[in-house]
């Protein structure tokens, strides 16, 4: 059930059943909500849309598409920012009180939209280099052997390649929060041309299916 | 939903073909990439769909919340008692009756306000944004809280509860216990002893390896401060979850074993405590005197303690309480209730329910039957709720925690009318 009006932050100091879905705490001190909170679903798909692309495709140096993730990794995701599990500068003010419902809804349409050919062509030296660290590492074993991902682990295949590089690289130096710490188990020591081809492998798989 | 049944096949085939001797087959351990659940996994087993479960982090409609799989002994019926609490993990109640929940993924503490209405029943958050705050216990008014990093005490909290005002940032008790902070196997149950001190697990901080005897793999336990640690239990893989015999007082807890070593084995455990600082073990010896496969000499289950009754492998044995209460019949007086989590590092699915453990009349060993079943669908194998804590209620009802679905059921008995009173 959606809940159209909200009470104030500090007014809300019990929440009721579902009412604690909307994130409302006593412990806490007042933080502002998100701007997308309480829009209507295409106004907060334009919030979205501004840095992650209108159809989830994203032309924007450093951010991630979300066109085609598993349902549950966008939930997850924006769950630990909303909960400031995972601290990001852009992310977790845009999470803060977004209720689950609101968050399901966005997470189920990004799911459902078509992943765009990444621009420009693949090197192949570097792909096929990729594709065997890839196998190494045993990328696919949570990613599946396609990258489409699965529940909370992401899609790859045809994620933008500057995010990919600088994802690993944080999970490598831990510099990403966060309580998935799988991730910083596997990345350990990898060094960077490891992963630059490791990216350029998964960013233009996509554009031979 | 977790999605088992498509690679069921295949990890059939895969079970069949390696059998029993997984563990022993392969000395080619993963390598250092290997994320913290598959340490352990052998290379004929790299491509296996065995992973563990996602819990989620979002509140479950109440009516889809699976009340209606609940099966139980005649006389005893199940009802929601609160929900819309993403992650419910371990309970404990404070004095005025405010039921508090710790949570893993999601970060947060969860307070469940005294209110016999249950269409009404309140919940508030009362922390959030720790990580992993599995265990919670109260004493004399104050709440404390063990997260992965931390373990915290809130003052009053109750009385702050009921005056709907903020409630004071905790006391900071980090330092004064000096716990280790591993993120593997590092969630800790909480519970206080007949003798006032606080019980506190350290798992160990892998699949299997050596430990410290006395850090990791253990229960510690300290006065309510922090101060004066003991090592009351060594050799303990993994406990999330214990409690103290009615009458003798006696430590008595569950443990979760190794994976990979095997699908139908080692055997999870349920362990009492006889002796302060006795040692039950790991990493040498699992179950009833299975030596491991790495690690154990032939000799290796010699001068351990063995359990007092042992559990489906990976079942995950979770939190457990003594039966004292009035409502139910007299067969389960000073009985333990067992939540199990259930497992996912074998292909068919085992657990996922309560057991009900009875003790020998020498006091030294339980039997194990099942109580609360009916989560788990071994048709499909696959699974709508996963219990994992328990806790009895003034009225004798048990309070039952499905972190599935962020509920908390509560069991209550009446003698069916074709048993004569």
């Amino acid at each position: 059930m959606r809940l159209t009006t909200r009470a104030p932050w500090r007014r809300a100091l019990v929440a009721w059943g579902g009412a604690a879905a909307l994130g409302l705490s006593l412990a806490l001190p007042a933080a502002e909500d998100a701007p997308a909170v309480g829009l209507p679903f295409e106004e907060q798909v334009q919030v979205c849309g501004a840095c992650h692309g209108s159809d989830g495709n994203s032309q924007q140096a450093g951010t991630p598409s979300l066109a085609g993730q598993p349902e549950l990794t966008i939930v997850n995701q924006m769950i630990y920012f909303r909960e400031r599990l995972r601290q990001n500068e852009v992310m977790t003010p845009q999470a803060r009180g977004l209720p689950d419902g609101e968050i399901q809804a966005l997470a189920a349409y990004y799911h459902e939209q078509p992943v765009a050919t990444p621009e420009g062509d693949p090197d192949p030296e570097l792909k096929a280099l990729g594709q065997e660290l890839a196998a190494q590492q045993r990328c696919a074993s949570c990613h599946q052997s396609d990258y489409r991902g699965r529940e909370q682990m992401p899609r790859l295949a045809g994620q933008r390649e500057d995010y990919l590089v600088a994802a690993m690289i944080a999970y490598r130096d831990r510099t990403r929060g966060g309580p998935d710490t799988t991730m910083i188990d596997v990345m350990r020591g990898v060094p960077d041309e490891d992963i630059e081809a490791m990216a350029h492998y998964l960013t233009y798989l996509h554009a031979e299916e | 939903m977790p999605m088992l049944k498509q690679h069921l096949t295949t990890a059939i085939s895969l079970a069949l073909g390696t059998g029993l001797t997984l563990g022993l087959a392969a000395t080619a351990m993963a390598d250092e990439h290997e994320p913290a659940w598959a340490q352990g996994r052998s290379s004929e087993l790299a491509d296996s769909p065995l992973a563990p479960h996602a819990t989620p982090m979002t509140v479950t409609a109440e009516e889809d919340i699976p009340l209606d799989h609940i099966r139980l002994p005649d006389g005893f019926s199940a009802e929601i008692w609160a929900h819309g609490m993403p992650g419910a993990r371990m309970m404990a109640r404070g004095d005025d009756g405010t039921l508090f929940i710790g949570t893993r993924g999601i970060g947060r503490v969860y307070a469940v306000l005294d209110n016999d209405d249950g269409e009404k029943r309140e919940h508030v958050i009362v922390a959030e944004g720790l990580t992993q705050p599995n265990g919670v216990a109260f004493k004399d008014g104050s709440l404390y809280v063990a997260a992965i990093n931390r373990i915290l005490r809130y003052d009053d909290i109750e009385s702050h509860l009921a005056n709907g005002g903020d409630i004071p940032e905790p006391e900071e008790l980090t330092e004064a216990f000096g716990l280790p902070d591993d993120e593997h196997h590092g969630w800790k149950f909480l519970a206080f002893g007949p003798d006032g001190r606080l019980y506190v697990p350290v798992g160990a901080p892998c699949n299997g390896c050596e430990v410290d005897e006395d850090t990791h793999a253990t229960i510690h336990s300290f006065e309510p401060d922090g101060s004066d640690t003991r090592v009351e239990a060594r050799g303990v893989r993994n406990s999330v979850g214990f409690d103290f015999h009615p009458e003798t007082g006696e430590l008595w807890f569950t443990d979760n074993n190794q994976d990979w070593i095997g699908e139908h084995s080692p055997n999870d455990e349920l362990n009492r405590l006889s002796e302060s600082g006795e040692h039950f073990g790991f990493p040498f010896c699992h179950g009833i005197g299975q030596v491991d496969p790495e690690l154990g000499e032939a000799d290796a289950c010699n001068g351990y303690t063995l359990p007092a009754a042992v559990m489906d492998p990976h079942s995950a044995p979770l939190g457990m309480r003594f039966y004292t209460g009035e409502m139910f019949p007299e067969e389960y007086q000073n009985a333990m209730f067992i939540a199990r989590r259930g497992s996912w590092n074998r292909t068919l699915s085992v657990g996922y329910d309560i057991q009900v453990a009875m003790i020998s009349e020498d006091g030294e060993l339980a039997g194990m039957s099942p109580f609360l079943v009916g989560l788990l669908d071994p048709r499909e194998n696959d699974f709508s709720g996963r219990p994992v804590d328990v806790l009895q209620m003034p009225d004798g009802a048990l309070l039952v925690a499905d972190e599935q679905n962020g509920a908390i059921y509560r069991i209550s008995y009446e003698t069916p009318d074709y048993v004569e009173e």
